[in-house]
């Protein structure tokens, strides 16, 4: 514990005898008691103290050092998405913490346990435009679960423990905590004994058994029942009560981009994902269904397409944790407010055996007719490097070595990634989803990475992504992170935005193509591998050496320019309505 | 669809700003808001009479706010509305007395008054004021400052809001969902 004081440190604590602590180091000890190994972020003025006192923590959490705030927090995301734990991100005040906003907006959209710790300007000084001062508690209010913001250190046991609480429970979502540079200086002696105080935070009822009872008979007389599982399946650890009810009711299962992973995708009754990129016997059969039972899924634009038209013959039975769900964008027969995996055992409970053997049987039908030989769907026959052919080696090389996780970004890339790779395991797609962060993946790939450090975290990402926060390979580099292995699929365009400009607005491609440095010479810059890959063949080999080499590596995929991603829903169209292929030139 | 609802809100920094924004950020029309304090210390009873074409929808909202307690809707309840009106009327002496009548048929008393003008207080429905309001501004040129509405349900027995720290209003769920402490 003794410290080499620097000339510029307070006065060292009094010897232990003493039970004061300054303000920063009860914060420090306050993330050792909800149980934090690590903790992503930047110091600056404003944040100071609790760096200062960080470093008598060092042996009981672990400060990643990122290269900008807005990598901090999708590695915080990245690390609680993985692990189903909060992560935590750290940033100054001012220009640190505006930083943090995308992420925490991130966090907010796709329900991703995160407790962000800024730091204030004095109270002396609070609303007088001090340096470096931003009202981060008023920018945050609409993206955060809540937010405090401290100047009485003897409030932060209590306030760190609720922030805690409030992000993991219930629906998780973003909590960020502003303290004053005061509060983190002051001198107290701590009080531990916090009861929670949080009475407008509403529990999860008991699962109504009327709602319950209801739901079953409609399951029961379905004739064309369908399950769509979002990611609430995910957070509630209830894939294999998911599949108890599918197996027990032959009812086929959707999944959606968060819920991937939430059901096995080799299993016969995962039929594939939905909406604006799903596939044609997936929207066809939501349009068919007449009963559909969503678990822990919101019914985002992305899916449901036009909402007014979305599954018109269905009778919605739409379990969630969170009541405001329940009704925001599609009507709803019954709703079942509670905890996935419980609501899940107890409709087990209430559902006999049943089977929609001829209804599976038609939905593989449309399949077939659309969507056979899956890897190649639509590919032209080219011989020049296909997004797809990339994605078919990853997708042997994982499913064929396992012990992966993947994090996507946003765009072209990711749609492909979802539909072309096949899915088997919770927790192991990890994507921007609501909020469609660009440069998302590789942060969150090096938090997952520092979470998971026995396995290899793939961050598949586009080049305009990659470009928008590749500086973490520097972290990634000092960190000593071995297990990132980067897969650019680099088309030389915003490639999503390209797509819509040549289907949809008559090829004018404004503001679209993208040039960049060489990106292996850029990974290698930063002390990593780093290799281009620009031949059909050369695919799956860079994947397996990458994949083998002791040390994080970017693979850079020169990828066909103008491949496009199919099915599309065109935006504001009905599901029913989807263009599946190119149209001939 | 005007809607009036009644919240309990906990009285925190920022909480009456968490509300507005909410309202805003999700489009909401907001046509007045009330805030006062309960009959509980740290708990702050509301009116807000909104726009919106799922009520439902905005008092879920409402309720994912950590700092709101209770929403309930009275609109299609039987409550009464009340709200405040204060009016500077321009008046030089000829008109005092059509002023005087006209308030009073109103139910409404001057309670203040200089040279030029008198300032005169109403408390009835907001239908009732906008009445008085429209009357008096035909005799002379009006300033008018209103309170926004104060709903109350008549229905049930008397409520005290739950205090925010109490036990009962607590700790009933938290302590299974998680096993913290």
């Amino acid at each position: 514990m003794t410290e080499t004081a620097s000339r510029f440190s307070p006065p060292a604590p009094p010897a232990a005898v003493s039970a004061e602590r300054t303000g920063a180091q009860v914060m420090c000890e306050a993330l050792v008691r909800e149980n934090v190994e690590v903790i992503f972020g930047i110091p600056g003025g404003a944040i100071m103290p609790f760096y200062h006192a960080m470093w008598e923590y060092r042996d009981r959490f672990r400060h990643v050092l990122c290269r900008h705030e807005q990598g901090a927090g999708h590695a915080a995301e990245g690390y609680a998405r993985s692990t189903g734990k909060p992560g935590v991100c750290v940033a100054t005040s001012g220009p640190g913490a505006t930083n943090l906003v995308t992420p925490i907006a991130n966090a907010w959209m796709d329900s991703t346990p995160l407790v962000a710790i800024t730091g204030q300007v004095s109270s002396a000084v609070l609303g007088k435009d001090a340096f470096q001062e931003t009202d981060i508690t008023g920018i945050t209010l609409p993206i955060t679960k809540h937010n405090y913001r401290v100047s009485r250190a003897s409030d932060l046991p209590s306030v760190f423990h609720e922030a805690f609480h409030i992000a993991r429970t219930g629906r998780p979502g973003p909590v960020l905590i502003d303290v004053t540079k005061d509060a983190q200086q002051a001198r107290l002696v701590p009080d531990w004994n916090t009861t929670l105080n949080v009475p407008g935070f509403r529990a999860p009822v008991d699962i109504d058994p009327r709602a319950l009872r209801e739901a079953a008979r409609l399951l029961a007389g379905a004739s064309k029942p369908l399950i769509l599982a979002g990611q609430g399946v995910i957070i509630s650890d209830a894939t294999p009560e998911l599949l108890s009810l599918a197996e027990h009711t032959g009812i086929p299962v959707i999944t959606t981009l968060h819920g991937i992973g939430a059901f096995p995708e080799d299993h016969p009754l995962s039929i594939g994902m939905p909406g604006m990129h799903g596939w044609v016997h997936v929207n066809r059969a939501i349009q068919e269904c007449d009963v559909l039972l969503s678990i822990g899924a919101r019914f985002d634009d992305r899916v449901t397409g036009k909402a007014s038209t979305f599954a018109p013959r269905a009778r919605v039975i739409h379990i969630d944790i969170d009541p405001s769900e329940i009704g925001k964008n599609v009507k709803v027969a019954v709703a079942i407010i509670g905890d996935a995996r419980a609501a899940l055992r107890a409709l087990i409970d209430e559902m006999q055996p049943r089977n929609a053997a001829i209804w599976l049987r038609n939905i593989r039908e449309t399949q077939a007719t659309h969507q056979h030989r899956q890897p190649y769907l639509h590919r032209p026959d080219t011989k020049e490097l296909m997004p797809h052919d990339v994605y078919a080696a990853l997708n042997s090389a994982l499913n064929g070595r396992g012990g992966y996780r993947v994090v996507t970004d946003v765009g072209q890339h990711q749609m492909w990634a979802a539909q072309l790779i096949e899915w088997r395991r919770p927790r192991t797609h990890i994507t921007s989803g609501g909020a469609g962060t660009m440069g998302f993946a590789v942060p969150a790939a090096m938090g997952a990475a520092i979470a998971h450090p026995d396995e290899t975290i793939w961050a598949i990402v586009g080049d305009g992504g990659f470009q928008m926060t590749n500086q973490e390979l520097a972290t990634i580099g000092q960190e000593g992170i071995r297990n990132v292995k980067v897969a650019i699929v680099n088309n030389g365009y915003l490639g999503m935005v390209r797509q819509w400009q040549q289907l949809f607005e008559g090829r004018r491609y404004s503001g679209t193509p993208l040039s960049g440095p060489s990106f292996a010479g850029l990974a290698e810059a930063y002390g990593l591998r780093g290799f281009t890959v620009d031949r059909i063949e050369d695919a799956e080999g860079a994947i397996n050496t990458a994949w083998d080499h002791d040390g994080s590596v970017v693979l850079d995929f020169r990828v066909e320019r103008e491949a496009n991603v199919f099915p599309l829903v065109p935006p504001g169209l009905s599901i029913g309505e989807m263009i599946t292929r190119e149209a001939p030139a | 669809m005007r809607h009036t609802l009644i919240a309990l809100v906990e009285d925190r920094p920022g909480a009456l700003n968490r509300v507005l924004g909410l309202l805003r950020g999700r489009g909401l029309g907001l046509h007045s808001i009330a805030v006062g304090d309960s009959e509980t210390p740290g708990v702050k009873r509301t009116t807000v009479l909104v726009d919106t074409e799922s009520a439902e929808q905005t008092i879920k909202q409402l309720n994912r706010l950590i700092e709101v307690l209770e929403v309930t809707d009275v609109t299609n309840a039987e409550y009464v509305i009340r709200e405040t009106a204060l009016v500077k009327i321009q008046a030089p002496e000829p008109r005092r007395a059509e002023i005087r009548t006209v308030t009073e048929g109103f139910g409404a008393r001057i309670v203040g008054s200089s040279a030029q003008t008198v300032v005169v207080e109403m408390t009835d429905t907001p239908d009732r004021l906008g009445e008085m309001i429209k009357r008096v501004m035909k005799i002379g040129a009006c300033e008018t400052m209103r309170s926004g509405s104060l709903a109350m349900a008549l229905g049930g027995p008397a409520r005290r809001a739950k205090a925010a720290g109490s036990d009962d209003a607590n700790q009933a769920w938290w302590s299974q969902a998680d096993g913290v402490s």
